[in-house]
């Protein structure tokens, strides 16, 4: 065994280990929504939309504003604040260029989410008319409405890949969709947020590259859920936002392979992304400088870099387990009672950390009300910014619970016994 | 529906409270669309309903599966109600400021206002053997000359006639609005003597005399009565007592009540004035309308403004 064998293998073995001997009610002790006696006691199931926040983050974040809150940026202040500043944010972008796999930090951009993420590849790619954009026909808005906007503005066009019956992506309709050529960009949802069905990427990317197409992914619901190596996958363009993986709100991620976002000509100007002006022209800064226009949410970006190391702490084995032994447990529970339709593959193992459901002669958003009124259960209802899905379906809406490592077997038990409860009212 | 229901009672609940403060405001947003011919999107409807539902399914599963069933049937029912109870509880309110009674003028049924309906009570003239109820619309003053009673301010447009007994807890109680009320807006005024009470038949022809012998000295003698102990009024030597205090002509009074035309007057103005149906006192006609029992001031000073629908 070479020693870098050796090295992984014993990462590997103090993964297993910390996965056997995880303590859920002391990692639970890291979020104070859920360890604080003050707060009133939830059951949180709406992780799709947004993840808790472990102390380490508002530490994080709480030590930027009580110790060095200055302007970080490029040619901004120089002082002993400043450069602490620049250093906390670099140290944020390795951690997270580590993190995904990125071959440089400066491969990442800080964005406010996912959706600014995407849009600025909208914007500030250079398209030619005619230019295809591929995307599923289950795409959060986010992914939908930029690619509808640029069409318009920039005379490309778009195309919806079908998926099958059962939700989960159509290889063979996206492989047809690539052969009517001038496919320049694939842009899917990692993971659904609409039903947790995560897509072939590997796959996808194989093909739409064969295609000559780049590749997209909107990772947003995948970062809280399990690994992403984008160099090994060979993603063009990742976006994901820190509030869905345990960061704070407001915080984003573009990252982009160094010579793609070269490319790419800059929709937001400003303050930090040029290195000189004069009264007729400006020079940009290099990348990622030039795409991050005006003071940046530093705290933000701390926090995003603490909420990533975290994450990482936990450890990926323990983290996939819990989703599935509480989307498992969920799924199971409900999948039988009256009225209760499943979205997506009846196989929990298929959709992640999300169990989303509608139930026949009940209001989606009335169910969500229950759930909380009865035993302070807190899902998500509506159409979860998937109006497209919906609207083409006749479906007014579903009811979404979306687990997060740090729910319980003893939580997913009661959301059944209310479901159980619920029904019993047809 | 449930959107205006809610909106309704959140209003109110959500003076004290936050949560109901913000669903007030969601069912605003719904109200709204509705009004402007919208469909609700706010999901407010379902919220409601959620909440309920799931209250009553920690109580009875059966009441919580009838109130999930029949939500929208509920909700109008309770709308309807809620309408006609705010109708006339607006109804009510009106009626109290204007008249004292939430039900309506000398009406004597229950006002939580007034709970002890104090506003309505009388000095009662005994007429329990009337063959109807009595009714303030039947109460008359066209029987009364009123020209033959003591009078004030006479020939302006605004006309109180005050009936009441010198010896009555409420006669006693609503003179001093009337004299204040008189006061103030200068309306015409005539006090007749009406006794209820036996001890106090007497004064009555005290009281024409007194007008007759100078209108002034009677108006003065009349508040010192009123005044005065119920238990001394009822005393002749008492009365005289007040006349000489007041510098009247006791001799000449007295001349005057002894006379039997004096007796012959008062009996034949106490016909007349039963004739008006009257069955208490106070009763006060305002340009004609009478207002039966104490009211409170702000009663009397209405029922000289002529804007009162009913």
């Amino acid at each position: 065994m070479t020693p870098s064998h050796n090295e992984a293998f014993n990462a590997h073995a103090i993964h297993e280990f910390s996965f056997w001997f995880m303590d859920l009610q002391k990692l639970r002790n890291d979020f104070p929504l859920l360890a604080s006696p003050s707060n009133k006691p939830v059951m949180y199931f709406d992780n799709a939309c947004m993840s808790l926040k472990p102390r380490a983050v508002i530490n994080a974040m709480n030590q930027y504003y009580e110790q060095f809150p200055a302007c970080g940026g490029p040619g901004r202040s120089g002082h002993a604040l400043g450069a602490r500043v620049r250093e906390a944010v670099d140290q944020s972008r390795q951690t997270i260029a580590r993190a995904i796999g990125a071959q440089h930090p400066n491969e990442i951009i800080f964005t406010r989410n996912t959706t600014e993420s995407i849009n600025l590849v909208a914007r500030s790619f250079r398209w030619n008319a005619g230019d295809v954009v591929l995307t599923t026909d289950k795409e959060h808005n986010s992914n939908l409405i930029p690619w509808l906007n640029t069409r318009r503005l920039s005379n490309i066009r778009h195309a919806v890949i079908p998926s099958l019956p059962d939700n989960t992506f159509d290889l063979s309709a996206f492989e047809q969709l690539l052969k009517l050529g001038s496919v320049r960009l694939v842009s899917v949802g990692l993971v659904s947020n609409l039903d947790g069905v995560r897509v072939p990427i590997a796959e996808i990317i194989k093909r739409a590259h064969a295609a000559g197409a780049m590749v997209m992914v909107d990772a947003a619901q995948a970062m809280l859920h399990s690994p992403l190596n984008v160099q090994a996958l060979g993603v063009d363009f990742l976006a994901f936002s820190g509030h869905k993986m345990l960061g704070p709100t407001g915080t984003g991620v573009l990252y982009g392979k160094r010579e793609l976002l070269e490319n790419l000509e800059p929709f937001l100007l400003g303050g930090d992304t040029v290195s000189a002006t004069t009264y007729t022209d400006f020079q940009l800064l290099d990348v990622p400088e030039r795409f991050e226009a005006g003071l940046q949410d530093y705290a933000g970006i701390i926090g995003l870099g603490a909420a990533m190391e975290y994450l990482q702490s936990i450890g990926w084995p323990f983290i996939e387990s819990q989703d599935q032994q509480m989307n498992r447990i969920i799924t199971e529970g409900i999948a039988h009672l009256k009225g209760v339709h499943m979205i997506g593959p009846a196989d929990p193992a298929l959709r992640g950390g999300i169990v989303a459901f509608t139930i026949k002669g009940m209001d989606h958003h009335q169910v969500a009300v229950m759930l909380e009124q009865m035993n302070a259960i807190l899902v998500r209802s509506g159409q979860h910014c998937v109006h497209s899905w919906f609207g083409s379906r006749g479906i007014p809406g579903s009811v979404r619970a979306s687990v997060a490592f740090y729910n319980t077997v003893d939580e997913a038990e009661q959301f059944v016994q209310a479901m159980e409860k619920i029904t019993t009212l047809l | 529906m449930v959107c205006i229901l809610s909106f309704i009672v959140l209003s109110i609940t959500g003076l004290f409270s936050s949560t109901h403060r913000e669903l007030a405001k969601e069912a605003w947003g719904c109200v709204w669309r509705r009004v402007t011919l919208r469909p609700c999107t706010v999901g407010f409807k379902e919220k409601i309903k959620g909440r309920l539902v799931a209250w009553l399914l920690g109580r009875s599963t059966l009441a919580a599966k009838i109130l999930n069933r029949y939500f929208e049937l509920l909700s109008w029912t309770l709308v309807v109600l809620t309408m006609v109870s705010t109708f006339w509880t607006v109804r009510g309110l009106y009626n109290y400021y204007f008249y004292g009674s939430c039900n309506g003028l000398n009406s004597t049924g229950f006002c939580v206002f007034d709970p002890a309906g104090e506003n309505n009570q009388v000095s009662s003239l005994n007429t329990q053997c009337s063959d109807k109820p009595q009714k303030e619309s039947d109460v008359i003053l066209s029987p009364v000359p009123v020209e033959e009673f003591p009078t004030k301010n006479a020939g302006v447009k605004n006309q109180v006639v005050f009936i009441g007994c010198y010896s009555c807890d409420y006669t006693r109680k609503s003179y001093p609005l009337i004299q204040q009320l008189i006061k103030e807006t200068g309306a015409q005024y005539t006090f007749v003597h009406f006794p209820v009470k036996p001890e106090t038949k007497y004064l009555s022809a005290y009281a024409q005399c007194i007008a007759d012998q100078n209108i002034e000295q009677f108006w003065k003698w009349n508040d010192v009565v009123f005044a005065s102990e119920k238990s001394d009024i009822a005393k002749p030597e008492y009365i005289q007592t007040l006349m000489e205090k007041n510098g009247i002509d006791t001799k000449k009074v007295l001349e005057c009540v002894n006379d039997p035309k004096t007796a012959e007057t008062v009996n034949r103005q106490y016909n007349q004035i039963k004739s008006t149906h009257l069955y208490g006192t106070p009763t006060i006609f305002f340009n004609g309308r009478a207002y039966v029992g104490p009211k409170p001031y702000r009663v009397y000073r209405n029922a000289l403004r002529r804007f009162l629908p009913w």
